[in-house]
This record gives structure tokens, C-alpha cells and sequence, in this order.
């Protein structure tokens, strides 16, 4: 699936796996994404996305492989790594006793220590999350759209290379959901932000992502555009090429 | 930089409402306590200095007559009852008297024929605690009593003042007390009872303290796992140790707060009642030096340095529960265990508190003193005893286990903390963890 997009990779990852106690959990997962491009890992629970992304974020050591964005590895030089890159985590919550705009400074002041990269920062994500005077409220009075809108403008308000979203979705309502969706594909569009999306929402990744990679079982089955992986499974939408290539899987 | 923002943050997260209003709740306890101890205190002097004598004159003879107005004549407070019954309940209950004496009948008449006279008390049983049953009215009155009777006694058997007062008391006692190689003229239990009183308020705040930082740290990291902005931090420019250390010295700088405020609360709660109990024993024992003196005559007074000591070994302490903690904190991934998770802390804290409280450590069987010794918060209990009684070499013995102790299991922290375990590993009461779900379906 290489080239899909002429331009350089921002993350390329090469055969990562991860052994657990008893269990690989993920098995020589190869993938790349490229500048301002929306990649989404989509596969049933347990199927090894959430592994696959933390061990991307250097929160989880990989067994074997690599991978590498904007020339740092995640094995060699993680606190590099961890300077071009955010990670919101499935489920996130943020400090309930701090308020909205305590937590954008507190979270802009571990990437940047001058107070004006800092501000420069608030305002970005002021600008994204449009929480407007509920930021100087606390966030534990805040809904579930109202602090997901909070993290994903924090996860993006530093400019990262590479923003890894793991559900960014979940548990919202539809509006919600699509005011989130709406922001990443226009973050990716104006601001050349690379985004790595886990879910296991069908509909949503046709409406955000601009590739595709199914994974089960801790391989990473196959990956490209929508339309393509359509075309090549005879399939109507891509709830229907996701069954085939896990049925497919099972069979063999 | 990155390190004050992180030592903010977790400052903010500790200094909050909840626990500026818990320390206040604390200390208003301890101002309480010691209101109610100063109450109790002072109506047991009151009653030392002022009894209340209720009396009632059954036999009404002029040696009687003679008594109450000898007790009227005294400092004591003196009622005289005319009773009809001998229900002594209904006497104490329809006058609202805590104690009462009563003269029979018939008892110039055992007086004058030689006889033992019989004389009654009544005193009121109305609590368990010490301090409010304390009436000494009767006592006194009793005692006086028995002096005039003894006075018409000798004086009927030809025995002069002297004789009786030698009678009476034979032998004097002169009592001192010696500790190492040094001896002062006081009793042990004035000595006993000061310093007593002293180590009780170390224990105290010490075993306050392990289990409220150690509390605090637990729930700190345990929330940031639950709500998953451990794994935020993680993912940033910022190092685990960083991240680690941010929230250990927070903790540790929470507890020193801590420390301070009920070391004020617990010393002055302390001092009220013990000068007020002193002043009492120095003044009933004026022969004696006073329980300052000896303690100084005796070198049990700690210095300066030994301050400093016991502090460092405080320090030393809230540092293995700071280490400890961190790992317990790991461990947890829902809030009810947090709070069940501290447990294993408290028992280790609070068997060498109730021990030291007890016994003399060093005078249990070997292998129970060997078990208690290993306990690494005992060296916390025992630090004052052994700098107050010059055994420096136990005290260092004790610091230097600690400090092995804090080194290791700080090196156990470290290592959880900077492997994937942070995020895998979890202790499960019964239930199945959202982590561990998450890491099996993961599999």
C-alpha cells in the first residue's frame, strides 16, 4: 500500500510486535502514515489496536520491530518521539478538580517551557475546543462531548507531527461525534497534522480516514483507502470488506 | 521547568478543600481534647483544693458536733444533710450529690468505749471514666475523721502527739532514680509519668502520618490510572522519573504540613494537661526536684541534634511509605481497593506503635524481637527511647535499615514505574479489573 500518498511518512512502522506473558498480543504490524494523512487501525475488541498504539506512544515496549516517526525511534529515542507526538487514550478522562483552562496550561507547559509557546498553545486549542467560559469552570462539571472536545483540542494545541487518537468517538452522541470528526479531518486538511485513529466504528472511519487497516487477532490483515479496499473485496461499505478479510482470516 | 509544572499540579491536587478541612477537623479535635481534659483536670483540683463535704450527722453528740465544725472550720466546702432512710440511692439521687458521709448513730459511743467507731460513705459510681468519678470530698472528710478519733484514742491511752506522729509514720523514704550511669532525687514515677507523656505524642503523629501520606499518594496515582491520565503524562516530553518524583515530593512536602500542624495541635493538647498534672505532683512532693530537673539530672533531655535525629528518621520513614505506596498505587484500578490497599502500611505501623506503647522492645524474647525489628516503622516508635536513653547505636542501626529499606523498595518502584507493568499490572479483590479485561481481550 506504499505511495498511496506522494509524500514523506511521519510515522513509519515496521514489523512491531509484542509478546505478553503467555499471549502475542500483536504480530509483525507494518504500516505507514504521510504528512496531514487520517490512518485508522479498525478491528474487533481485542484485536490488537490499543497495543499496537501504545506501544507506538513508547508506553508499551514492543518485543520485536520498530517504528519510527520523523526519524526518532520509538525503541532508541522515545523522548524524542514523545516531543512530535500526543496520545488521547480510549475512555480519557482529565483532573476533575481543575479547571478547563488549568488543564490546557498544565498539559502545554510539559511540551513547551516559554510562556509564549504556552499561550500560543491555550489559544490554538481555545480556538478548536469553542468551550468558550465553561473553560474557566471545572472539569468535573463538565458532559462527556465537553471534555472530549477539551482532550482532543489539548491533543492537538502543541501541533504534534502525530496525533494518536485511540477511540476518539466512543460513548459520544451523534452530534458530538461528528463536531469531533468534523475538527480532525479539517486539523489534518489546514494544519498538516498526521492522525493514527483506533475504532471499531465502521461508518465513522469511511466518513474521517483517508487509509485504512484492518487488524485481527494481532496481524494487520490489509491496509488502503476505503474505495479501494471496496473495489478488491466486492464489498457495498466497509463494515461488509471488514467481515470478509476477518472471515478470510478464519478460514485460512 | 517541566518539573515545577508537574510539582504544581500534584501540590494543587493534594492542597485542596478536602484536605485543608480535614486538617482543621483534626486540629479543632485535638483543641477539644484538650478542652475537656483541661475541664476534667480542673474540677479534679477544684475538688482537691476545694472539697465538697456532704455530711450528716446521725448521732449528733458533741464530738460529732465537734467534727463538722472542724470540717466547716477547714478549706472543704461542707453541707450537712439530715437523712431518714438508710436508701443510700435515693439520699444521693433526690440531693444531686456525687458523695456523701455519714455518722451513725451509736458512734461517740463506740469512740468512748474503745470500740472501733463505724463511719459510712456513700460515693456515686456515674461513669467508666477516670477523670469523672475523681471526688476526693469524702476521702478528705474521712481522713479527718479518723485523725480526731485517733487523737482521742492516744490521748485516752497516755500517748503523747510525738508518740503518735512516730507511730504513724516509722520510716521515711527517700526515693531517686538512676538511668545509665546518672541518678537524680526523684521518684521513677514522677520520671515515668513525664516522659511517659512525651512519647506518647511522637506515636501519635507518626502513625497519622503513614497512613495519610501514604493514603494520599495511593489514591493520587491510583486515580490517574482509573481515569487514564497516567497514560496522558506517560505519552509527554517529560521523563517517569520526573513524573514519579513530582508526586513523591508533593506528598512528602503534604506531610510535612501535616506533621507540623498536629505536632502543634498534639504538643499543645500535651502540654496543658501535663503542666497542670506536674504542678500538682511537684507540689505534693516538694522535697523532690521537679520533673524537669530530674529529667535534665538524669540526661534524658533530648538536644537539639537529637531532634534533628528523630526528624531524619521521620523523614526516612514517610519516604518508605512514599516508595511502598507508589507500588500499592500501581497495583489498584478501581476506588474501592484504594482505600482497602493501604492496609498491609497500616498494620506495620500500628503493631510496633501499640508494642512500643506496651513494652520495652529490647526486653521481648528474641525471636519476637527480631520479627518486630524487621518492621521498618518500629525504628520510627523507638527513635525518641533510644536517643533519650543514649542507645545511639540502636538508633543508627534503625536508620540505616531504613534507609536499606527505602533504597529497595524505591528501586522496586522505579522499576514498575518505568515498565509496561504500570499500565498492566493489578490487584484484583474478587473482581475482574477493567485493565486486566482489556489486556486479556488484548491477547
Amino acid at each position: 500500500m506504499k505511495g498511496v500518498f506522494e509524500m514523506e511518512n511521519v510515522l513509519e512502522v515496521k514489523e512491531l510486535s509484542k509478546q505478553y506473558a503467555k499471549v502475542l498480543a500483536v504480530e509483525k504490524v507494518s504500516f505507514e502514515i504521510g504528512k496531514g494523512e487520517i490512518f485508522a487501525l479498525i478491528g474487533p475488541n481485542g484485536a490488537g489496536k490499543t497495543t499496537t498504539i501504545r506501544m507506538i506512544s513508547t508506553l508499551l515496549t514492543a518485543t520485536s520491530g520498530d517504528a519510527v516517526i520523523d526519524g526518532h525511534s520509538i525503541l532508541k529515542e522515545p523522548e524524542k518521539v514523545r516531543e512530535c507526538i500526543t496520545y488521547l487514550p480510549d475512555e480519557a478522562g482529565a483532573y476533575k478538580n481543575m479547571t478547563g483552562i488549568a488543564y490546557l496550561k498544565f498539559m502545554a507547559g510539559l511540551f513547551y517551557t516559554d510562556p509564549d509557546k504556552i499561550s500560543e498553545c491555550i489559544e490554538r486549542a481555545k480556538g478548536i475546543c469553542k468551550l468558550g467560559d465553561r473553560l474557566n469552570d471545572k472539569i468535573g462539571s463538565y458532559s462527556r462531548g465537553m471534555t472530549r472536545k477539551l482532550l482532543l483540542s489539548r491533543a492537538v494545541m502543541t501541533k504534534p507531527k502525530l496525533a494518536i487518537l485511540d477511540e476518539p468517538t466512543s460513548g459520544l452522541d451523534v452530534i458530538n461525534a461528528l463536531e469531533i470528526r468534523k475538527t480532525i479531518k479539517q486539523l489534518a486538511k489546514e494544519d498538516g497534522i498526521s492522525f493514527l485513529l483506533s475504532s471499531h466504528n465502521m461508518l465513522e472511519i469511511e466518513f474521517v480516514s483517508d487509509r485504512v487497516g484492518i487488524i485481527a487477532k494481532g496481524h494487520l490483515m490489509t491496509t488502503g483507502r476505503s474505495s479501494e479496499l471496496k473495489q478488491r473485496y466486492g464489498a457495498e461499505n466497509l463494515e461488509e470488506v471488514f467481515e470478509k478479510v476477518v472471515f478470510e482470516n478464519e478460514i485460512r | 521547568m517541566k518539573f515545577v509544572n508537574l510539582l504544581m499540579k500534584e501540590l494543587k491536587e493534594l492542597i485542596n478543600v478536602q484536605m485543608i478541612l480535614s486538617l482543621v477537623i483534626v486540629l479543632s479535635m485535638f483543641g477539644i481534647m484538650g478542652n475537656v481534659m483541661n475541664g476534667a483536670i480542673d474540677d479534679a483540683s477544684e475538688e482537691m483544693t476545694h472539697p465538697k463535704i456532704n455530711i450528716s450527722d446521725c448521732d449528733d453528740t458533741e464530738l460529732t458536733q465537734s467534727i463538722v465544725e472542724m470540717l466547716k472550720s477547714s478549706k472543704a466546702e461542707v453541707k450537712v444533710f439530715d437523712i431518714d432512710s438508710e436508701d443510700y440511692a435515693d439520699i444521693l439521687n433526690s440531693n444531686g450529690l456525687k458523695s456523701m458521709v455519714i455518722i451513725p448513730e451509736g458512734f461517740t459511743e463506740s469512740v468512748n468505749n474503745g470500740e472501733k467507731a463505724q463511719l459510712i460513705t456513700v460515693s456515686k459510681l456515674k461513669s467508666a471514666s477516670a477523670m469523672a468519678n475523681v471526688s476526693s470530698g469524702s476521702d478528705g472528710a474521712t481522713e479527718l475523721i479518723k485523725k480526731v478519733v485517733t487523737n482521742i484514742v492516744a490521748e485516752g491511752a497516755g500517748i503523747s502527739k510525738e508518740q503518735l506522729e512516730l507511730i504513724e509514720n516509722p520510716v521515711e523514704t527517700s526515693e531517686n532514680t538512676v538511668v545509665g550511669d546518672k541518678s537524680a532525687s526523684i521518684p521513677l514515677n514522677n520520671v515515668l509519668g513525664k516522659i511517659t507523656m512525651q512519647n506518647t505524642v511522637l506515636p501519635i503523629i507518626v502513625f497519622m502520618l503513614i497512613v495519610m501520606t501514604s493514603q494520599s499518594l495511593v489514591n493520587s496515582i491510583s486515580s490517574e490510572k482509573i481515569d487514564k491520565t497516567l497514560e496522558t503524562l506517560l505519552s509527554t516530553p517529560v521523563t517517569r522519573t520526573a513524573i514519579i518524583t513530582a508526586k513523591m515530593l508533593a506528598a512528602a512536602i503534604v506531610a510535612l504540613i501535616n506533621a507540623g500542624a498536629m505536632t502543634f495541635g498534639v504538643s499543645n493538647l500535651m502540654k496543658t494537661s501535663t503542666s497542670q498534672l506536674a504542678e500538682g505532683v511537684s507540689g505534693a512532693v516538694g522535697q523532690y526536684l521537679s520533673a524537669d530537673e530530674a529529667i535534665n539530672a538524669l540526661g534524658l533531655n533530648l538536644s537539639a541534634v537529637d531532634y534533628l535525629l528523630v526528624g531524619l528518621q521521620l523523614f526516612l520513614t514517610i519516604m518508605i511509605c512514599l516508595s511502598v505506596s507508589i507500588m500499592l498505587g500501581a497495583l489498584v484500578n478501581d476506588t474501592k481497593s484504594s482505600q482497602t490497599v493501604i492496609m498491609p502500611l497500616m498494620i506495620l505501623a500500628i503493631v510496633p506503635y501499640i508494642i512500643s506503647m506496651l513494652a520495652d522492645i529490647n526486653a521481648l524474647p528474641t525471636v519476637i524481637r527480631i520479627v518486630v525489628y524487621a518492621i521498618p516503622f518500629t525504628h520510627t516508635f523507638s527513635a525518641m527511647q533510644n536517643l533519650m536513653f543514649g542507645n545511639t547505636s540502636l538508633f543508627l542501626i534503625g536508620a540505616v535499615y531504613q534507609l536499606i529499606v527505602f533504597l529497595v523498595c524505591m528501586f522496586f518502584a522505579l522499576r514498575l514505574f518505568s515498565s509496561d507493568k504500570i499500565l498492566t499490572v493489578s490487584l484484583n479483590f474478587g473482581q475482574k479489573s477493567k485493565y486486566k479485561k482489556k489486556a486479556v481481550s488484548e491477547e
